[in-house]
């Protein structure tokens, strides 16, 4: 029982950090990029090349992989989303942030190959220490991090407060000197820079694996969807909620009903509050 | 001088008209369509069996083809979708006019594609487990290459009965199939097994992250039961997923005669040749992937070439009835036999359960009985 | 004039007043691409088998339809209503296990099954939209996709009633619809018959409504539209056809698992209309033509056709924006703006008269 806990935990922990990632992007834009499991995935699939196939020490790997998710955010910014929504129908995102993450991952099949390959252990730990195993507490880690550390950027560092009046109100923002479209790919790139920290965090639970993205995506997606959209707090919450019932279902229930039941109460959830758990009331315009 | 001249020209416009089309008659290529789940989650397989259907078809056109007619190979990549394989399937046979249909290798893409190629009355070699992808009444021209999913339980059962004398069995599957990637809780699962006083682990799934993660869980609990199930067991990728090597040890894996080392680590002959002859290809070290796979695709061919040769044309019902006929084929994986009322012509004493950490070289050794 | 709205923007009202009569008359009586298309559609959905090479191609064209007909009823919800549904594979499945299980485990003839189906399809639609309606854009969503995971999972669990991950074979429908011309012109019958219901309902008043509550449902409230009546009718008709297109497509494969249900395709459902265009009928048919068609396309290329789909897909995306519904009219726009000189024409001498006034300087 300990162990369903504790790998419920991790994996909501990699599903509430992915939740964050598609926030931070949403709030700057409005778009559920499609992309956000291949950031993760990218930071895994790389983290296992730097470290044992060219052999650099985590410590330099780490800062590279986030490198690249950065760059990956960039241009997930830069093909999918600007010119899309300077131009195009209502949810044509979709089908542009859809169309790069099928592009990456199938490069990924390509070039790392289709079968789940393994990451390095990153902490030196002996193999029997059962629950408290660092592939569980890394990612947990990492999630209550991710949490704080997005809450004091958000409401401490000036670049945050700027994050923050662009997602509340573009225009204003722009009318008061803030370079918006610059922001947005700045927040991009953060997005990247966290996805990919996801990633590599919880590379030896997933194992480094090209197609890890979509499913990433789906969990992220009904993570946030039960903790509400653009509240970190939420996605934490919707995150760990969503593992841990997986986890437990599995558990009682077998695989076969796993989806059923954790989807299905996460339906419940919306059922009572439609706007998530931690969701905001949405102002919609008249 | 010009009425030589242009006697000249016309002559030659003439022969060599008279000779490209006897040219185009018999050296019309004969196109078989070939449908593998490239760039599918579980695309290791498919790409061995790639390399031996290639290899094979290279060797064959290398000696002139078939009767005079060199393969085309028409491959197309179905990435796990039963859809893609489906509409794959009617392309390659009424667009691209494939007279022999192989694979698909996935079982949930070969259900579908089965009964579809049956109904144009195409040959097809299947490269699939599943009892149901055969049925001489109902797929009279499907011809299977490969054991039947009941072929690998019995063998592993025989062993877990008979040699290691063992009788509670912790099954494992995998009804999820191909497509999820989703983390399995190994650990309990191993925990639930050993709670309930499993003597065996049987896992029968062909992905390694699953597999690889419930030999963590058993390893990291410092449980030594034996581990016996599906080939993919004994896979390389495993081992590598490994947290220690040592969690590869009292693993075993349905595998085969054919592609087992004896006594005096020796391969068989027909394995050991194509072996030789194929390494070349596959970057001239050892090879690193299951033997097996890159036999199962040579032989697909093989069979499709034999049934070809003896009807002596590719007619679909000349082919049928050739292969029928065909007793005791001697094909590297094994030696098929087939009949009017058989399709299922692998021999159940080809095979075998080898130990999974002993891999060398894409071949195993046998399991001591 | 009887031009709906939804079909064109006129430059005809406008020009009325300025233009010469014959100028105006030219202008009415030419008709848009789009009407032209939409009457020549229907006859060569019926002559096209004669016009094809081989099966193949009928298969293609076959699958065409049959995701038309659940697209067309989806259309409804997604472009005009503007609801973010992706969930729709669901319905799809169980309207396919529905006829195979009818048919398989109790005989039931697969006209009948079919219809079956296309009810079951409309109560799960009715069912799944009553709760998940209520929610905001991205919270239905993903009650549609949570739906249709369920549906998956649970079709492999209950595997006796539904052969589980092994599936079950399909019938054949009966004669004259047997053969794969055939089975053609029943897929294109249905697909007519679908679209010629959603085309007189986007030029109602029903369509009026779905469109107004997509632009702003609090102002079409007010002005009196049952919006979340309408949502829901919306909803149920495209499960109907969903259930429909389901049997259809289990009839086509001849053979089902689960495995042929991924929520992929129920994003392949939402992407034919976003990348025909919203708020027509042309648009998604020809996303749905053209997304089919891709694979098949790309597919020669074996190990890196998968790469192909996607580098044209977002290609596409970047270079059509406004959809290919759109691009079509604003491609016949500058046609026709071409063929038809602009009706205001500036009077240059009386301009220059009014400048010039004597006693000016220039």
């Amino acid at each position: 029982m300990l162990n369903t806990l504790v790998t419920g935990l991790a994996t909501g922990a990699l599903y509430a950090v992915v939740a964050m990632v598609f926030n931070i992007m949403y709030s700057t834009s409005k778009v559920l990029s499609l992309t956000t499991g291949h950031m993760a995935m990218l930071g895994g699939v790389f983290g296992a090349y730097l470290i044992t196939g060219v052999g650099l020490s985590a410590w330099v790997a780490l800062p590279l992989a986030m490198l690249i998710g950065a760059g990956f955010g960039l241009l997930t910014e830069f093909l999918a989303i600007r010119r899309v929504l300077a131009q195009g129908d209502e949810h044509l995102w979709v089908l542009s942030t859809l169309a790069l993450g099928t592009i990456v991952q199938h490069l990924m099949a390509l070039w790392w190959g289709t079968e789940p390959k393994p990451f390095p252990r990153l902490i030196s730990q002996d193999f029997s220490a059962g629950p408290w195993d660092q592939k569980y507490w890394l990612p947990i880690g990492l999630a209550a991090l991710a949490a704080s550390g997005l809450a004091l950027f958000y409401r401490r560092t000036l670049l945050g407060r700027v994050f923050t009046a662009v997602a509340e109100d573009p225009f204003a923002a722009r009318a008061r000197g803030i370079a918006v479209e610059r922001v947005r790919s700045m927040s991009f790139a953060l997005a990247g820079i966290l996805g990919a920290l996801a990633g590599f965090a919880a590379g030896q639970l997933t194992f480094a694996f090209f197609a890890l993205g979509m499913w990433l995506t789906l969990s992220g997606f009904i993570a946030l969807a039960a903790g509400g959209l653009g509240s970190n707090l939420g996605a934490l919450v919707g995150g760990v909620l969503l593992g841990l019932l997986s986890a437990f279902s599995t558990y009682f229930f077998g695989a076969e009903h796993q989806q059923s039941v954790s989807v299905g109460l996460l339906l419940l959830v919306l059922l009572v509050k439609p706007a998530g758990l931690f969701g905001k009331g949405i102002v919609r315009h008249v | 001088m010009q009425l030589i001249k242009r006697a000249v020209v016309a002559t030659v416009i003439f022969l060599t008209g008279l000779t490209a089309q006897g040219q185009t008659a018999s050296s019309e290529p004969i196109r078989i369509g070939w449908m593998a789940s490239l760039t599918g989650p579980l695309a290791t397989a498919a790409i061995g069996i790639d390399a031996g259907v290639r290899f094979a078809v290279e060797e064959i056109n290398a000696s002139n083809g078939i009767n005079g007619r060199k393969i085309e190979l028409m491959t197309r990549d179905t990435a796990g979708d039963p859809n893609k394989a489906a509409t794959f399937a009617q392309q390659l046979i009424h667009a691209d006019k494939a007279v022999f249909i192989l694979g698909p290798v996935n079982s949930g893409e070969a259900l579908a594609t089965v009964p579809l190629v049956a109904r144009t009355g195409t040959p097809n070699i299947v490269i699939g487990a599943v009892e149901e992808l055969t049925d001489p009444k109902k797929y009279p021209r499907a011809f299977r290459a490969i054991n039947t999913t009941t072929q690998w339980l019995t063998a592993a059962d025989d062993y877990v009965v008979n040699s290691l004398k063992k009788k509670k069995i912790a099954l494992v599957g995998d009804t999820t199939g191909y497509g999820t990637t989703s983390v399995r809780t190994a650990t309990d699962e191993i925990a639930k097994a050993r709670a309930a006083g499993a003597e065996v682990i049987m896992p029968w799934s062909a992905a390694t992250g699953v597999l690889a993660r419930l030999l963590n869980a058993r390893g990291d609990a410092g449980w030594d039961a034996p581990v016996i199930g599906h080939p993919s067991l004994m896979a390389l990728p495993i081992k590598q997923l490994l947290n220690k090597p040592s969690y590869w040890d009292n693993v075993y894996g349905a595998g085969y005669v054919s592609t087992s080392y004896d006594a005096s680590g020796k391969l068989p002959e027909r394995t050991q040749v194509l072996l030789d002859k194929i390494r070349p290809k596959l970057g001239g070290k050892d090879v690193d992937i299951l033997f097996w796979w890159i036999a199962l695709g040579y032989d697909a061919v093989k069979v499709a070439e034999h049934g070809m040769r003896s009807a002596g044309s590719t007619d679909p019902a000349a082919i049928q009835k050739a292969l029928e006929n065909t007793q005791n084929f001697k094909a590297v994986l094994s030696t098929l036999s087939y009949g009017p009322d058989k399709r299922d012509g692998f021999p159940d004493d080809n095979m075998a359960i080898d130990v999974a950490n002993t891999f060398k070289d894409g071949s195993f050794k046998l399991a001591p009985r | 004039m009887n031009h709906s709205p939804i079909i064109a923007p006129q430059v005809a009202p406008a020009s009325a007043i300025l233009c010469s009569d014959s100028t105006a008359m030219n202008v009415r009586r030419s008709l848009t691409l789009r009407q032209w298309l939409g009457r020549a559609a229907p006859l060569l959905a019926l002559v096209l088998p004669f016009l094809l090479g081989n099966e193949y191609q009928l298969h293609v064209l076959t699958l065409i339809g049959i995701y038309w007909v659940l697209v067309c009823g989806l259309n409804l919800v997604v472009g005009y209503a503007g609801q973010l549904s992706v969930g729709h594979v669901g319905l799809l499945a169980i309207g396919a296990y529905t006829l195979v299980i009818l048919t398989g485990r109790a005989g039931v003839d697969p006209l009948v099954a079919m219809a079956v189906a296309g009810v079951l399809g409309g109560l799960c639609g009715f069912l799944l939209g009553l709760p998940a309606l209520r929610l905001p854009g991205f919270y239905f969503a993903m009650a549609t996709l949570a739906f249709s995971l369920i549906v998956t999972e649970q079709l492999v669990a209950h595997n006796t009633l539904t052969g589980g991950g092994a599936g079950m074979s399909a019938p054949m429908f009966g004669a004259p619809f047997d053969t794969p011309r055939g089975f053609y012109y029943l897929v294109a019958l249905i697909g007519l018959l679908v679209t010629w219901l959603t085309w007189n309902i986007g030029r109602r008043m029903w369509g009026r409504g779905l469109i107004a509550l997509r632009d702003s449902d609090v102002a079409a409230a007010a002005v009196g539209i049952p919006v979340f009546r309408l949502k829901l009718a919306a909803f149920t008709f495209s499960g109907v056809t969903a259930g429909v297109a389901g049997s259809l497509f289990a009839s086509l494969q001849g053979y089902i698992t689960p495995e042929a249900f991924l929520f992929e395709l129920g994003m392949f459902f939402f992407i034919c209309i976003i990348i025909g265009g919203r708020g027509n009928i042309i648009g998604p048919f020809a996303g749905t033509a053209v997304l089919t068609l891709l694979p098949e396309v790309a597919a020669p290329l074996a190990k890196l056709g998968n790469l192909l789909y996607g580098v044209l897909l977002l290609a596409a995306v970047l270079l059509i924006p406004k959809g290919i519904g759109s691009a079509v009219t604003a491609w016949t726009e500058r046609r026709r703006e071409r063929r038809h000189a602009p009706p205001i024409a500036p009077n240059l001498s009386r301009l220059a008269a009014a400048i010039h006034k004597p006693g000016e300087s220039t």
